[in-house]
């Protein structure tokens, strides 16, 4: 029998002591949920209240900002410019600054505002417990590297430099910069593993800890990371980079004080935040009360085909917004494309800035008015010991769910600040490489394809073609003439429009683009890829437009596609869809599967082909203008019977002009069978509706609105519910499952055969 | 020297002449259906005030020498032939894509971050134009998939069967290795010679631009086939002008490199943008002959701020890969930053922070400021410096323009005083210092980013509205001395013909230096020399070919290296122009590595991580006769001057109307001081002498500002 004492009953005094007792000797600095829970902005602190009650000159507040702009930008090019990785080369970085409690106040012009603003975890936590912790303090001089999402990132691809900025012996704020590294000693290369089934399988797992002193990398511990991952170089190049840009940030800062006063410097910052936050509460009411949906869902974890359930409900009520993502499957516990809960934030954060306010400062106060609703355990809300290396599935999701339902709740206000869109393609379609190069340097990283993101059709006009990732602007899909010089690979189609793959609408989505590759000078070379959409679509249409397509990947394995080149060059047709359907090449192994592959080496001249997808449509096919369609037929971007198919419109099919009547009554005959076809709603519901899902899905989530009990359903396992939030889902060895498949069946052979 | 150069802009055709050291300057209105009538009325304006009539001065006069936006123009209204392109196969996407980011190029920010509205401009080469090619050749130049040439003559029959008035071809990889691009043009001669169809022109992509990088490559030439018959009759017109009127000689044509040539030897690429750049190299030549030190270059217009930078003995600062109007393109051009803030930039109110926003938005010059009295409504920067009383309303850009503060200030009061809860006067202040921010912004972010410190500069401030803000910029910026250079209104035509002639030859190459999986250094001596001697080689015979002696030509080698595979590559020139040892090269190496620290900070060098060069660039030219400008410091001389009159001006910082005197032409004159604040006005221009700031009159009409020492 034990005797254990209860904090009642003890003395306020015994308790403080016991409190201390537990902080002297807390075992490990693990992520802290008061912090990786809190998006809203830190309370003004005593010196920001004394600055902000005084009152401070809008003018000159206004040149303040001006000033710390230009810095930003400044150290932005820096970056883009210095950097080695290639993520830093198209435009995947950031530098920021940050309030002294740590909230991102201001990035530039430029830079990838979900990088700035996850970045505020870390930071908090730097502050919270390195400050007074004697063996490590804060200083002038320090900066601190950090990569591990469950502290504040987005994946552990992304490596952060932070550094404090003092004035006058004062901590008065914080700078830094981050840029997607890729390579990260991952169990696969590139620095996203898609086969990681814990967090130690990803790679270097850093929280925040001091790498610099003095305005110098302690070399030791450079060395220690470089020991890390398999690419030295590029680890100490861009911890350079990263470092003498912060250096330089710094010193603008300085100037800034030097120039405005210090309380000027962190009054702006402050000022910054808080009107962003009443503008954002401002555009709040004015949308008027209601709710808005939608259901998505992501068809695999790049291991298995699961049909995970991400929904989003936005609610308006009065001078509150609330994003409820309540009914999101389960996390997979040992799959990577679970996402932490701050990461997922900071994400929606940018998706209103990118798609339905991109007027508005790129701050952290955006997001801080809106209330946010998930499930604990669930994939965007994983727990500490869930990995997120591809992270990207549901994290791409949160940049396209919010301008559906922002969309439709925008679309009855007279005041909109930018146009109502369709789903821009959210997947990570680009191919990660690693291997040795034909320079005789190991690497490991991805390609630039990932930049290329068809955009959804608008409320006045189509969509274009892979203009963009899905998390920022003016990113670069880079020169292939530039890429085959360091890497081993030759695209064999760079870029080429895919032909009928795209959201249908009165304005359709923007293409994507064919990419096929092999590796030519290596061979030790090879690919993988991180995307799904291959079953189930991944950009959806708005008001009646169609979703984009879904994607498969394809390979020819065992030629040597150079050899081809010599002997039989007609064998090759420069399009993926020939070359799977006629299989001309002599003696090639030809597969299709789900576009999401673990790495895999390619032998010289074997082929992977993938597709970079379209955005949604927008509108009712029928409602497009047949002068459009027509256009679309003459850049060859959609077959004529599927041009006939879809828009009902009839044309010369010499020269693409339209028969006006002819599509007039062709359409008017397809309203009438829709009229026809039509069944009252209550009906429709009746006959549509099913109490579960069938029984060969691979669910997860909730079913229906109900979001209190998830469907869980593993593959090779029997389907099971649990409370939402109550756990995650651990799933088989494919391979296992796979041994136990031909297991039985041997043992089916041995009873059939009598052997 | 006897010689006339003109800038000829969008509003304005500017001319300068130089004769027998007589400078003159003039202006006229551009005249677009037919160039050269602007080009004669200015021509008229400025022979009146050397005394000798324009055939006689065209007749002895050593060179005309043009830069033009013509090529600018005719982009932005896609003025062009109908092209089609050839691509290798399996690129035929490359160039509608525009590597994804191209939507926003050349806009402001605000655009580019506005994803849902994102549009491409219209492309220069529709989709069905385009047309792939079987062939490919590796990164080193090596066959993969030979051309087939069936193939190819049936796309070249497509593209002239769907009326293409002109082909280019941008084969991947072309620049190391150009023997399909070159065969493509063998095989369009069998197909279609010039006797049966007229001629086609056939650009090749390895021709136009030597780096590699297939978009802008094939943007460079498309953009250069583009502009060719437009810049050829815009331009032939101007040479037929001339002779007419008794001029001989071959007519040069400045570059956007720096440099010039005759027209027969010009690309129309480039032509584009040549004007603003050649107001850099008149402040290069400035700084050099005047002694002046760092500059830092700033043109402000009407509509835009153009930026440049002119370092004291450093390197000479390119664009690799300029914007040009909306695309991306691969040429050494001299590095140039273009700002949209001009005196048209509108004023609007920035409801979010409660204060003023100036642009991207401007009014350009049609309709212009509210107070142009053309039906402009909104409020401009001109509007604000107006109703402040640094303009005279009555002789604004010499008397051509009559201004109406009655329409800037109610622009103001209907879209701005009851926001803001400002009064009139107060919100022109802020939007004269919102306004000088922001350039001052600019041209710090643009320094900055290169490693320099604004103080090491002096403030170069010419254009239309340079000498108005440029005291309101230097306080912004903290710098203490501006130059507003001789001619200062028309000082890009100066510097068209202050160029050297001169052609720049690249050659893409991948050659490491300091190998750090080997840790080897680069021996390989006989390649390298060898494409530095081809460079040269296509240099001189440029050179060669326009009359110029094989003796007077030089070369100036530089190299684009970076660190392992970073994506900056700075420009090094070289001391050598051949490599002999490993001493060579770890010179070579070591100018890298101080050039880098210098621009990215000390210690932020990783040579560990290998050093390669990308671009050997060998600029080749010969050294002409330049405008004399040594006298151009501040002289010793202080003249006080009369003033023509006073009137109240407001300022920055001052609650209350300060009587400010007002000065005319006569102020010019060399010596002659003026305390701020003042106004001087005179033909061409405004200075706007602001409180605490000092005005110095030197030679040639060049104007010194000071700020006084104590001044914050």
């Amino acid at each position: 029998m034990t005797n254990n004492i209860t904090k009642a009953d003890l003395s306020k005094e015994e308790q403080a002591l016991i409190d201390q007792f537990l902080v002297d000797n807390q075992l490990f600095y693990g992520p802290d949920p008061e912090i990786m829970r809190n998006h809203g902005l830190d309370p003004r602190s005593d010196t920001e209240e004394r600055i902000l009650s005084a009152g401070l000159d809008a003018q000159k507040v206004n040149m303040v900002r001006g000033r710390l702009t230009a810095a930003l930008d400044e150290t932005h090019t820096m970056v883009e410019q210095m950097g080695v990785a290639p993520g830093a080369k198209w435009g995947d970085l950031v530098t920021a600054i940050f309030t002294a409690n740590g909230d991102m106040a201001q990035t530039g012009t430029h830079g990838i505002v979900v990088f700035a603003s996850v970045c505020q975890y870390p930071v908090k936590f730097i502050r919270k417990y390195w400050v007074n912790e004697p063996t490590v303090g804060v200083r002038d001089g320090d900066a601190f590297i950090h990569n591990d999402s469950a502290y504040g990132n987005i994946h552990n691809t992304d490596q952060s430099l932070m550094m404090p900025v003092f004035w006058q012996g004062n901590l008065v704020c914080w700078v830094s910069s981050t840029i997607h590294e890729g390579e990260n000693g991952a169990i696969e290369p590139g620095g996203m593993p898609s086969i990681a089934e814990t967090k130690y399988d990803e790679g270097l797992k850093m929280c925040p800890f001091k790498i610099v002193e003095n305005f110098q990398l302690r070399r030791d511990i450079v060395t220690f990371l470089q020991n890390s991952v398999r690419d030295p170089k590029l680890q100490l190049a861009d911890m350079k980079v990263k470092l003498h840009s912060i250096i330089r940030l710094r010193e603008r800062v300085l100037s800034v004080i030097e120039e405005f006063g210090i309380d000027y410097l962190q009054g702006t910052l402050r000022k910054s935040l808080e009107d962003t936050e009443t503008e954002v509460r401002r555009r709040i009411e004015e949308i008027p009360n209601g709710i808005s949906r939608v259901n998505t869902f992501i068809d695999g974890n790049l291991r298995e085909d699961v049909l995970a359930k991400m929904p989003m409900e936005i609610r308006i009520e009065g001078s509150r917004m609330i994003w409820n993502l309540k009914g999101t499957s389960p996390e997979f516990t040992n799959r990577s494309i679970n996402v932490v809960m701050g990461s997922m934030k900071t994400c929606l954060l940018t998706s209103l800035i990118l798609y339905v306010w991109p007027d508005l400062p790129k701050n952290q106060a955006v997001f801080s008015a809106v209330e946010v609703e998930m499930d604990e355990n669930s994939l965007v809300n994983c727990s500490n010991e869930a990995p997120n290396a591809m992270s990207l599935l549901p994290i791409f999701r949160s940049f396209s769910m919010p301008p559906m339902t922002m969309g439709k709740l925008n679309y009855c206000m007279p005041k909109r600040y930018t146009a109502i869109n369709a789903n821009t393609y959210s997947q990570p379609a680009t191919l990660v490489y690693g291997g040795l190069t034909q320079h005789g340097e190991v690497t490991g990283n991805f390609c630039a394809d990932i930049n290329g993101n068809g955009t959804g059709g608008r409320e006045d006009k189509d969509g274009e073609h892979s203009l963009s990732p899905v998390f920022g602007y003016m990113a670069d899909t880079g020169e292939m003439e530039l890429a085959e010089e360091e890497l081993p690979y030759v695209r064999l189609v760079a870029q080429k429009l895919a032909k009928d793959r795209v959201g249908f609408g009165k304005y359709r989505g923007g293409m994507g683009y064919e990419q096929i590759a092999t590796v030519k000078n290596s061979t030790e070379f090879g690919f993988m890829t991180g995307q799904c959409g291959s079953k189930h679509p991944s950009a959806y249409g708005l008001f009646g437009g169609y979703a984009c397509p879904t994607y498969p990947m394809a390979r020819i394995k065992n030629i040597n596609i150079f050899e081809t080149f010599k002997n039989n060059p007609e064998q090759f047709d420069f399009d993926m869809i020939t070359l799977m359907n006629e299989r001309k090449i002599t003696g090639g192994d030809y597969y299709v599967q789900d576009a999401g592959m673990n790495f895999e080496l390619c032998n010289e001249g074997e082929i992977y082909m993938i597709c970079q997808g379209a955005g949604g449509g927008y509108g009712d096919v029928l409602d497009r203008d047949p002068s459009m369609v027509a256009k679309d037929l003459e850049e060859e971007l959609i077959s004529p019977n599927l041009a006939q198919e879809i828009y009902k419109v009839i044309f010369n099919p010499d020269n693409f002009v339209i028969d006006e009547d002819a599509t007039q009554q062709a359409r008017d005959e397809e309203r009438m069978a829709r009229i026809k076809r039509g069944i009252p709603y209550d009906e429709f519901v009746a006959s549509w509706v099913k109490p579960e899902p069938s029984e060969d899905l691979p669910y997860m989530g909730s079913w229906g609105n109900d979001h209190s009990t998830l469907v869980v359903s593993p593959p090779g396992e029997k389907r099971y519910r649990i409370p939402a939030g109550s756990s995650g889902v651990m799933f088989s060895n494919p391979k296992d499952r796979l041994i136990a498949e031909l297991q039985a069946e041997i043992n089916t052979l041995k009873k059939t055969q009598g052997c | 020297m006897r010689r006339i150069s003109v800038d000829i802009g969008g509003t304005f055709t500017d001319c300068f002449v130089a004769w027998d050291g007589h400078y003159i300057g003039a202006k006229a209105l551009t005249t677009h259906h037919n160039l050269a009538q602007g080009f004669n009325d200015a021509l008229d304006i400025a022979v009146q005030g050397i005394g000798i009539e324009k055939r006689s001065i065209l007749a002895g006069i050593d060179s005309v020498r043009y830069a033009t936006t013509l090529g600018t123009n005719a982009l932005i209204e896609r003025k062009g032939p109908r092209i089609g392109l050839l691509v290798t196969e399996g690129f035929n996407s490359t160039v509608p894509l525009s590597r994804g980011r191209g939507y926003g190029e050349g806009l402001p920010f605000e655009k580019q971050r506005d994803l849902p509205n994102a549009v491409r401009p219209d492309p220069l080469v529709p989709i069905q134009m385009i047309r792939g090619v079987r062939e490919r050749l590796s990164y080193n130049g090596e066959v993969l998939l030979p051309l087939d040439e069936n193939d190819l003559r049936e796309k070249l029959r497509q593209l002239v069967d769907q009326g293409a008035e002109t082909i280019v071809v941008m084969f991947t990889n072309s620049v190391v290795n150009a023997a399909h691009e070159l065969r493509v043009r063998d095989v369009f001669l069998e197909e279609y010679p010039s006797y049966l169809l007229g001629a086609i022109p056939l650009l090749l992509s390895h021709q136009v631009a030597g780096r590699k990088g297939e978009y802008s490559r094939a943007i460079s030439t498309i953009i250069d086939s583009f502009l060719h018959q437009v810049m050829y009759h815009g331009l032939g017109t101007l040479a037929l002008n001339l002779r007419a009127n008794g001029y001989e000689k071959p007519m040069l044509i400045s570059h956007n490199s720096g440099g010039m040539a005759q027209l027969n030897s010009t690309d129309a690429l480039q032509t584009v943008h040549s004007g603003p750049v050649a107001g850099i190299a008149a402040a290069e030549h400035l700084a050099k002959n005047g002694d002046l030190g760092n500059i830092v270059a700033t043109d402000m217009g009407g509509t835009s701020f153009d930026i440049g930078i002119v370092v004291e003995g450093g390197e000479k600062h390119y664009d690799f890969n300029p914007v040009i109007d909306r695309w991306l393109v691969s040429i050494p051009m001299v590095h140039l930053v273009t700002l949209g803030a001009g005196g048209g930039s509108i004023a609007s109110f920035d409801q979010l922070y409660n204060t003023i926003k100036i642009g991207p938005e401007s009014a350009g010059s049609d309709p212009g400021p509210a107070c142009y009295d053309r039906g402009g409504m909104l409020p401009t920067v001109t509007d604000a410096d107006l109703l402040l009383g640094y303009l005279d309303p009555e002789n604004y850009a010499n008397g051509r323009i009559k201004l109406n503060a009655a329409r800037s200030r109610f622009a103001i009061e209907e879209t701005l005083c009851d926001d803001l809860d400002l009064d009139v006067l107060d919100i022109c202040k802020h939007i004269k210092q919102t306004a000088d921010t922001n350039m001052g912004n600019g041209i710090s972010t643009e320094l900055g980013s290169r490693g320099y410190d604004t103080s090491e500069f002096t403030l170069l401030a010419y254009g239309g509205n340079g000498p108005l803000h440029c005291c309101g910029i230097a306080n912004s910026l903290g710098v203490n001395r501006v130059l507003a250079p001789p001619f200062s209104p028309m000082f890009s035509a100066l510097g068209a013909g202050n160029v050297n002639q001169m052609h720049i030859h690249e050659q893409s190459t991948y050659s490491v230096l300091f190998d750090t999986t080997a840790n080897t250094i680069m021996s390989d001596y006989h390649r390298l020399n060898g494409a530095i001697e081809d460079l040269e080689k296509r240099g001189r015979e440029d050179l060669l070919r326009q009359g110029m002696n094989s003796n007077d030509i030089q070369f100036r080698l530089e190299f684009d290296m970076r660190y392992g595979n970073q994506r900056v590559e700075t420009a090094v020139s070289s001391e050598t122009t051949r490599f002999e040892s490993v001493h060579n090269i770890l010179n070579l190496i070591q100018r890298f590595h101080t050039r880098y620290g210098e621009r990215f900070g000390e210690g932020s060098q990783a040579p560990e991580s290998g050093v390669r060069i990308n671009t050997i660039r060998v600029s080749s030219y010969v050294e002409l006769d330049k405008v004399d400008f040594k006298h151009i410091k501040p002289v010793t001389e202080k003249r006080s001057v009369e003033p023509v009159s006073q009137r109240l001006c407001h300022f920055v910082g001052y609650d209350k109307p300060v009587m400010t005197r007002v000065y005319d032409d006569s102020a010019t004159k060399a010596g002659s001081f003026i305390n701020g604040p003042a106004v001087v006005t005179t033909k061409d221009t405004t200075y706007l002498v602001e409180p605490n700031w000092s005005y110095h009159a030197s030679h040639k009409g060049a104007v010194w500002f000071f700020k006084r020492k104590g001044a914050a």
